[in-house]
């Protein structure tokens, strides 16, 4: 069953509940055989650069960069919400694996054949 | 679990959940041949409704659910 499943995460450090269980989500999808994106914007696009992630590790969960790196190291793509990224004043040269800076263009068209996104 | 076949492939999960649990078996599989057996052990309490769902997703099929153990059978292909 092929298909694909999106998840636009919104948190990093200011909810490490949220952007945890995000990423833990989109590896089921992953491991469900999904073409899976995971959508990062307003706060969530901090967790694009490296090292960023390193000190997140939400009791009861893999750390988050465990949980990034195998997302990354499965296929999984990531796309920056490019204005939200660009407000934060982040470094574009420091991305983690997976990551792309992307306008908002490229997730409509991701989800224009009807692929179902959830919100973290 | 009589009747069914024996594992080729024995791997136990432990604790692991969720999507951790759903990547690594992904992987596991990918390592195997097709009509092979998977033994899995997983303690999670979600495995119990992931893993059924997990195989109708991918297409696997689950020959045997004697929680925490489950026979899954890869895919031909």
């Amino acid at each position: 069953m092929a298909g694909k499943f999106c998840v636009n995460l919104t948190h990093s450090k200011d909810n490490t509940d949220r952007a945890t269980v995000g990423f833990v989500l989109a590896n089921a999808a992953l491991g469900s055989g999904k073409e899976t994106l995971v959508f990062l914007s307003i706060e969530g696009v901090r967790l694009a650069n490296k090292g960023f992630a390193e000190s997140i590790h939400e009791e009861g969960f893999p750390p988050l960069r465990e949980l990034m790196d195998n997302f990354a190291k499965g296929g999984g793509a990531i796309y920056v919400c490019s204005p939200c990224f660009k407000k934060r004043k982040l470094d574009e040269n420091n991305l983690v694996a997976g990551a792309t800076i992307v306008g908002g263009a490229k997730l409509v068209e991701f989800l224009s054949d009807g692929s179902p996104c959830v919100t973290f | 679990m009589d009747g069914f076949p024996s594992a080729d492939v024995v791997w136990d999960a432990e604790d692991l959940a969720c999507g951790v649990l759903l990547l690594k078996l992904r992987g596991r599989m990918e390592t195997m041949r097709p009509g092979q057996v998977l033994q899995l052990v997983a303690h999670d309490a979600g495995a119990r409704e992931d893993l059924p769902a997990w195989c109708r997703l991918t297409g696997h099929t689950l020959l045997s659910i004697e929680p925490p153990v489950y026979l899954i059978r890869r895919k031909e292909g």
